[in-house]
């Protein structure tokens, strides 16, 4: 028999008068509660009287038993506390159930007691801290009245006193937040007893047996753990000690000969707690508490983790430490450490504001005179110290500035000629003067912004035939269809320079008219985004001339030129911001200063500089209807991310001033901006919007709420957004609360199909198109199959808008994805081909369709849209330029700004000159996994698409209408039919070229092979041959997924500094000794040819020589392209980039560059 | 031979009549594709995480338990489980079938034939399930003994794999772990029975359910705690039991009638009749009075007669009647007719004759209870009869043996409110007030109110267990979207007829 069968006799010991007695009641019971507890449970009190007796021997076994019932019973809160009284008869290391159960228990009381004890910080004065320190630190010369303005973040609204009845509201906020991280039930009520009511000696036991817990996570290493519990708890000494003890670990172990784990499991623990820190912790006080504390660690350990400290750094915005760090490692000298540095300032390029790079730079060691005052100049470009600059003299610098840049830009090998003129006595030696000079050029953003540029264009796989499809699909002559085109030529050819299809389609350009030449122009910004070094030039034939002659072109491709300049300097306006404010200044023409609103609001985005504000507050006074909101929009893109109160202020009144609901529009999306990752900050705007009569207004507010909690993924802000959702009377507004469900979550794609499942289906189409957008935002390059699974039933939808916003989202979530990753992919661009080419669909959806397929191939195929930068952080212009682009519902222009969050997926590596070797890495996928969707694929595919249309279009009025076009056009239709085909076979031409160099030989020639044959063919071969492993040339497309496949070759001359991830990735030469190859820049060679089309200067001013019908197009420059693709379309596109290719030569950029900028004085 | 009547209560028999619908479509499958296909439910369930399959899975034992090649079957299951023959978890299973059950070649060779079954996952459900086949088998062929060592082990390793699904499967297991131990000598009123000594593993199984959520292992558990304390009349430690946990509301309706039931039986014993009755009530209505439950039926209706009778209230007729209880209600019917007119000596005439039948249903303490019920009823039938009786008649008709003591339960029944009625001690009557109409007085209201409220509350049980399929709307909207289609095709044709007279659409700049 096993133990007792009834408790009764024993229970009757406890009221025995004699202690030995009770005492081996209790044992007996302690040893068979479980089959006795609940014959004992009525005993309770007797025992707790016993454990409450002073006298009594054995009171901790009396609570151990106490503890035991209670827990039987259920009562798991007493069960504890009892525990915690049993002293050493608690066992918390024998794993059963009962004491597990005891333990978790604990665990949950600790993090509630710590959380109580360390309350979040008041959101106010977390507010404050961090605008003051921005203020102190960002705008050292702002004004008196701003900075004072920005210690009061709820000046806007003082006047107006706010009922803050909101979900938002400050009070509700805190005593949620104080829950959260607890997670689960721990805020709930009643869930655990009320740490204060804890009696004191308890809680000290419940510190010694967390103590003893942390004690043995630290034995078997279980770091991770105990940070988890830490950061939950806001326990900051524990986190602390976590992180000191793992290091101390190492240390010792590393006496012991096991270096290389324990090295490797600090690195993982600071990787972990950065991670949790960035994506876990939603409150940014407590946030930067932890990155503190993790900067002030990273410091104290030997070897530390530049990286890491780098991202805290940026997220600090501590600028001195990241400039103190660059210093260091470059006194260093050594090949390793100026890699790093290297690295380290892509890093901080990559996810620094302009500002942040700004103040890093002027910290920087001033070796150099020169060096010393680019900076100055910088600095003066943005906001001169005198409000009327004496012109001359800032022309006379910004050229300078700008032949500097010029030089170093234009050059691979950039300092080797012009350092030694620089280079001041002051340099301790000329390596370091020249490493600094390096540092700068990659903070400034050129050297990224040029290695990117150089692998879209080597490696543009666009496939020119979508583009003739889409063409011929839509009636140019209707402005929706022609602006939908120029979209789709845009994205797919973004930021690769090539923009060979305007030459190749004049007749179909000169279609455009007023606003669609004004997108059109625009969209050359777009095609050349990052072609720093000729830019302007390029634009040049376009742009506002300086002396106003007769010879103006239209205000529209004006007005666009001065946006595509923008965008060509997008986040990088150094150079043209004060070229592009001096033509904003200037111009009375509206459509002028809406382009150049719109420039200036792209190219200086950020920089926080208040004399542009001021300028284009100006033209805001002006209360005109068609530039209030490009204005409103660019003061906000300005003011990025400042929060500054000012702004705000001014915003907000003159919103309610004006009567033109475009203006209000623009500025309230003017004002999501400022408020741009302001979280806990931007509250008090929020609900003041929120609350306003003004529809307007109110979809500002939730602007508000995408853009301040953007990534975040705050629980909060998904509630204030559901609410708003349903419930607001504005279709506007619901339709932005929806869509901004998908800024708020982008970093966790896979929650969003579920939250807006039910919203698909909503009655109202406003919010059905929002939930497709929502998607599309938040899984933009995953290719999620839950999202996509919503999304195509959508693309029937009732509602022709709908459908759009269905096609977008669908091409923003394939965005690069292939038959081998997603077997949809080729259905749906079938399908968008299908709706594009069905005469019945109604516009709005053939928009979509055609600005979906542009998305789809977005910057030839080697673009993804990454909301959050390789390394994690928000990617400040992406999200910008998303929520931007979502305007486009009643701006279509603004469209162009989607291609802010283009990001080229490739992985280009850089040695520590500087240059780009040629050296191999190993991808350890099967090539086909990740391969470019098959171009020949495409044509098949059409092939039979075009038997298909060919019978759709048999009617007989098709038929007819093509016969009345041949009769009256002659031969030209003849023409547009066999462009596709010449475009087709060199493309395809081309691209095998090109990629001979870029994938390796095997797979080319298989491609070879593999383009006679049909599909399944080709399909089987693939399979048959196809082993896992392959290597992969420098600058060569590695998709997102297939970074963690990458693996740089043990033995290989060229060691990265640092983990794979996509962009620029530093590399440390093994032998430098050894000569090295390096890959030959095609980029630079051939962006000549497109500056060849403006570089002809004779033939741009000579305007008689053109066609009456294109000089009326205004469209200038486009017209000399045509002039030369013109003269040669029906000889074929090859002679055209001949003839270009002379062209270049006659042109040889820096000089002519210069030449043009003194022109424009 | 209480072992009988727990056969037949024990299967799932409860949800048989479902499963006679349900599996009726593929009845003459052989009992070992059946046990494959379940694989595949199991497997199913552990994917989509829902129970459901596995109770569907389980649902299909009470069929094929009983075909012939039972043995076979579950060998041929095992192989296709465990393909490899050196498996441990399959030796454990092999070991407890029969020799030559186990070498059977043809079972072997048939399981690899089906290259299709290979890659069902050697995942810990099937293994379970097996498991739990086993133990049925064992329990058909009455290997008691083995069975118990067996499930002992089993029951142990099901609780350390702590796996959410493998709820269903485990309450299964702890059922007949429970059962092959009462079938052990000595059988249960004994105090030495080997039921005591598994009273702590249902303990911690209970416990460990209980904060694993594991909603019907707990249920199981509770149960069997229940049955295990009854079997030994530790009513107290039950009574403590039950007041101190919680049946889980989500259990399946099979674990809550055995619950009820119970419940009831403890507290009839505790003499709360009305309580009793409330929850016996609930326990017959819930169980499904056809198919291989109705062992259930009959025990959980016997106890009902026994308590209302208690009650002093009378059985309808009508209960007798149904066929599937008629003859098993045989000596109940006796004994009814006997309190019914309140004939003592027909009622001990009954008790001599039907003792055994009693005791087995373990009635009979409770029947022996009735016989002051008896005497009341027969009180109250005089008291209905004559208005006036003197006290020697009803020593005669009651069979009392002397005036004083029918002076005495008379008193009795008048102080207990049974017959208005008062006592001539004078000249030793018997004097009753006229009785009032029924009607005037509130009790036909009150019995319909009962009535209502008991139809009500089983309403919204069958409301709360309804299931809603998943996306239904969807088609709706599919078939929404196909009519737009169809009425856009309809319209581009219309469109298109148009279009052959006039010259389309070159009306020139739309837009611009």
């Amino acid at each position: 028999m096993v133990g007792l069968v009834s408790a009764a006799g024993v229970v009757g010991f406890l009221s025995e008068p004699d202690q030995a007695l009770q005492v081996f009641a209790l044992e007996k019971l302690n040893e068979d509660i479980e089959s006795v507890w609940t014959e004992v449970s009525g005993s309770i009190g007797q025992i707790e009287a016993l454990y409450e007796d002073e006298k009594f021997s054995h009171r901790e076994l009396a609570a151990l038993v106490l503890s035991k019932i209670y827990y039987n019973l259920q009562e798991y809160n007493e069960a504890m506390v009892f525990a915690l009284g049993a002293g050493d008869h608690f066992d918390i290391e024998n794993a059963d159930e009962y004491e597990e159960t005891i333990v978790a228990k604990c665990i949950d009381t600790y993090i509630s007691l710590c959380a109580l004890h360390n309350p979040p910080k008041p959101a106010s004065s977390t507010i404050g801290a961090s605008e003051s320190g921005d203020s102190t630190s960002s705008n050292p010369n702002a004004p008196p009245a701003a900075a004072m303005a920005m210690g009061s973040p709820t000046m806007p609204f003082s006047q107006a006193v706010l009922p803050s009845k909101s979900l938002l509201s400050r009070k509700d906020e805190n005593t949620w937040d104080a829950s959260a991280p607890g997670g689960g039930n721990a805020g709930v009520p009643g869930a655990h007893p009320h740490p204060l009511t804890l009696q004191n000696v308890t809680k000290k036991n419940l510190q010694s047996v967390i103590r003893r817990i942390f004690e043995s996570c630290y034995e078997v290493g279980a770091y991770k753990q105990v940070v988890g519990i830490a950061v939950e708890a806001r326990n900051m000494e524990v986190l602390r000690e976590a992180i000191l003890r793992v290091s101390k670990a190492e240390k010792s172990s590393k006496g012991k000969g096991a270096a290389h784990s324990g090295a490797s499991q600090t690195d993982e623990l600071m990787e972990y707690v950065l991670d949790i820190c960035m994506n876990v912790v939603q409150e940014r006080g407590f946030r930067n508490q932890i990155l503190k504390l993790i900067l002030e660690l990273l410091n104290d350990i030997p070897s530390p983790d530049y990286f890491s400290i780098a991202r805290c750094v940026v997220y600090l915005d501590q600028h001195a430490m990241a400039s103190n760090m660059l210093r260091e490692l470059i006194q260093k000298g050594d090949g390793k450490s100026l890699a790093i540095a290297y690295q380290l300032s892509f890093d901080l390029y990559e996810n620094g504001t302009q500002e942040f790079l700004q103040k890093v730079m002027e910290e920087l060691p001033e070796s150099e005179e020169e060096k010393k005052e680019e900076p100055k100049a910088n600095g003066n470009a943005v906001r001169p110290a005198t409000p009327h600059p004496n012109e001359a003299e800032e022309t006379d610098e910004s050229t300078q500035l700008l032949s500097e840049l010029q030089d170093s830009a234009g050059d691979a090998a950039p300092s080797s000629t012009i350092l030694p003129s620089r280079t001041k006595p002051k340099a301790e030696n000329e390596e370091q003067g020249k490493a600094f000079g390096s540092i700068r050029q990659i903070l400034q953003g050129t050297k990224s912004i040029d290695l990117n540029l150089e692998f879209l264009f080597r490696s543009s796989h666009s496939d020119k035939a979508i583009l003739n499809k889409v063409r011929d699909s839509l009636e140019a002559r209707n402005s929706i269809f022609h602006t939908s085109v120029t979209f789709a030529n845009a994205f797919m050819n973004a930021g690769t320079t090539v923009d060979s299809f305007f030459r190749e389609n004049l007749e179909w350009l000169g279609k455009a008219v007023n606003w669609s030449k004004f997108t059109a122009t625009a969209a050359l910004g777009v095609i050349h985004r990052g072609n720093l070094s000729q830019g302007q030039k390029l634009l040049d034939p376009y742009l506002p001339k300086e002396n106003a002659n007769a010879n103006q072109g239209s205000p529209y491709s004006q007005g666009g030129s001065l946006y595509a300049l923008g965008l060509i300097y997008t986040n990088h306006g150094t150079n043209v911001l004060d070229y592009l404010q001096r033509q904003f200044k200037e111009t009375q023409e509206e459509v002028v200063q809406h382009g150049g609103a719109l420039g200036l609001g792209v190219a200086g985005m950020a920089t926080g500089s208040e004399q542009l504000y001021e300028d284009l507050k100006n033209v805001l006074y002006q209360d005109s209807a068609i530039n209030g909101e490009a204005v409103g929009t660019a003061m906000g893109l300005v003011m990025l991310g400042t929060g500054n109160v000012k702004a705000l202020e001014d915003m907000i009144q003159y919103s309610h001033d004006t009567q033109h609901e475009k203006i209000v529009r623009g500025l309230a999306m003017g004002m999501a901006l400022v408020m741009y990752a302001r979280q806990e900050a931007a509250d008090e705007l929020i609900n003041g919007l929120l609350d306003d009569a003004d529809p307007a207004l109110r979809y500002g507010g939730i602007m508000t709420v995408a853009l301040a909690y953007c990534g975040s993924g705050s629980n909060k802000a998904v509630r204030k957004l559901l609410h708003v959702a349903v419930s607001d009377v504005s279709d506007d507004v619901r339709r932005a609360a929806v869509m901004s469900l998908g800024f708020v979550l982008f970093r966790k794609p896979g929650s969003v199909p579920r939250m807006v499942e039910l919203l698909s289906e909503s009655y109202n189409p406003h919010v059905r198109y929002g939930a497709t957008m929502a998607l599309g935002i938040a899984c933009a390059g995953t290719g999620l199959d839950e999202a996509i699974d919503l999304l195509e039933p959508m693309c029937k939808d009732s509602v022709d808008f709908v459908r759009q916003g269905a096609f977008i989202a669908l091409a923003m979530i394939m965005v690069q994805q292939n038959e081998a990753m997603n077997p949809k992919v080729s259905s749906i661009r079938k399908q968008l081909m299908q709706s594009l080419s069905d005469r019945h669909e109604d516009a709005m959806a053939k928009f979509g369709c055609a600005i979906a397929l542009g998305i789809i191939d977005a910057g030839g195929r080697n673009c993804t849209i990454g909301l959050q930068t390789p390394t994690g952080n928000l990617n400040m212009a992406a999200i910008v330029g998303m929520a931007v682009f979502t305007q486009y519902w009643y701006w279509f222009p603004l469209t162009h700004f989607l291609s802010l969050a283009f990001t080229p997926t490739a992985i280009i590596g850089v040695d520590q000159d500087l240059e780009i070797p040629s050296f191999k890495f190993h991808s350890n996928t099967r090539p086909s996994m990740f391969d470019y969707p098959p171009e020949q694929e495409v044509k098949a595919e059409e092939a039979p698409e075009k038997v298909k249309t060919a019978v759709l279009s048999t009617t007989a009025q098709a038929k007819r209408r093509k016969l009345a076009k041949d009769r009256k056009e002659g031969r030209e239709s003849m023409d547009v039919d066999t462009a596709p085909a010449a475009g087709k076979a060199d493309a395809g031409e081309e691209d095998k070229m090109e990629t001979d160099d870029v994938v390796d030989t095997a797979k080319v020639a298989e491609e070879k092979e593999g383009e006679g044959e049909g599909k399944d063919a080709q399909a089987k071969k693939k399979v048959e041959r196809e082993k896992v492993g392959f290597e992969m040339e420098n600058m060569s497309r590695v998709l997102p997924g297939q970074i963690r496949y990458v693996s740089f070759l043990e033995g290989g001359r060229y060691r990265p500094v640092k983990k794979p991830t996509s962009g620029v990735i530093l590399l440390e030469d093994t032998t430098p000794e050894e000569s090295k190859s390096l890959l030959e820049l095609k980029a630079r060679k051939k962006t000549t040819k497109p500056a060849a089309a403006p570089g002809m200067p004779g033939s741009a001013g000579n305007d008689s020589e053109m066609p009456d019908a294109l000089r009326d197009l205004g469209l200038t420059g486009l017209g000399v392209g045509a002039g030369a693709g013109g003269a040669a379309a029906a000889a074929g596109v090859l002679t055209a980039i001949d003839e270009d290719e002379e062209g270049a030569e006659e042109a040889p950029v820096p000089d002519e560059f210069e030449v043009e900028s003194d022109e424009e004085e | 031979m209480a072992d009988k009547m727990v056969d037949k209560m024990d299967i799932d028999a409860v949800n048989g009549e479902k499963e006679e619908v349900k599996v009726g479509p593929a009845p003459n499958l052989p009992a070992e594709r059946i046990i494959i296909n379940n694989f595949n439910l199991i497997n199913q369930a552990v994917d989509a995480f829902d129970a459901r399959f596995t109770l569907r899975a389980l649902r299909s034992i009470a069929t094929i338990r009983k075909a012939d090649n039972f043995a076979e079957a579950i060998a041929v299951g095992i192989k296709t489980a465990f393909p490899k023959p050196r498996d441990n978890a399959r030796r454990v299973l092999e070991d407890m079938l029969p020799e030559r059950v186990r070498t059977a070649p043809g079972a072997g060779s048939e399981a690899n034939g089906n290259a299709k079954e290979q890659d069902i996952a050697e995942i810990a459900e099937v293994w379970a399930y097996l498991g739990v086949l086993i133990q049925v088998y064992l329990y058909d062929h009455q290997e008691y003994k083995k069975g118990a060592n067996f499930s002992t082990n089993f029951v142990e390793k099901v609780r350390s794999f702590n796996r959410r699904t493998m709820d269903a499967i485990g309450a299964k297991a702890y059922f007949y772990f429970s059962l092959f131990h009462e079938n052990l000598d000595p059988k249960p009123p004994s105090k030495q029975s080997p039921v005591i000594g598994i009273r702590p593993s249902l303990l911690a199984a209970l416990r460990s359910a209980v904060i694993r959520k594991d909603a019907e292992t707990q249920a199981a558990a509770t149960v069997l705690l229940l049955r295990n304390y009854i079997s030994t009349a530790d009513i107290t430690q039950d009574d403590l039991l039950v007041a101190q946990t919680q049946f889980p509301t989500s259990a399946a309706n099979n674990q809550v009638c055995r619950y009820l039931y119970h419940l009831g039986r403890i507290r009839a014993i505790q003499l709360a009749y009305t309580d009793a009755h409330d929850h016996l009530e609930s326990a017959t209505r819930k169980s499904p009075t056809t198919g291989p439950a109705v062992g259930f039926y009959q025990q959980s209706t016997k106890l009902l007669i026994v308590v209302e009778l208690l009650m002093g209230d009378i059985p309808s007729r009508s209960l007798f009647r149904q066929p599937s209880l008629e003859a098993a209600l045989h000596p109940y019917f006796k004994l009814v007719q006997a309190v019914r007119v309140g004939d003592l000596q027909a009622f001990l005439k009954c008790t001599g004759t039907y003792e055994p039948q009693f005791r087995q249903d373990g009635t009979y303490t409770l029947i022996l209870r009735l016989r002051q019920n008896v005497i009341k009823t027969g009180v109250r039938m005089l008291s209905l009869s004559y208005s006036r009786i003197s006290l020697r008649d009803i020593c005669t008709r009651l069979g009392v043996s002397s005036e004083e003591s029918a002076e005495y339960i008379t008193a009795k029944a008048i102080r207990d409110g049974v017959i208005e009625a008062s006592l001539d001690h004078q000249n030793g009557h018997l004097v009753t007030v006229p009785a009032k109409d029924a009607y005037s007085t509130t009790e036909p209201s009150e019995a319909f109110h009962a009535r209502i409220e008991a139809l009500l509350g089983m309403r919204d049980e069958c409301v709360m267990a309804m299931r809603y399929p998943m996306n239904k709307h969807r088609q709706e909207i599919a078939e929404a979207a196909k009519a737009r289609e169809r009425e856009r095709e309809l319209a581009k044709e219309i469109v298109e007829g148009d279009a052959e007279g006039d010259d389309g659409d070159d009306g020139g700049f739309e837009g611009m």
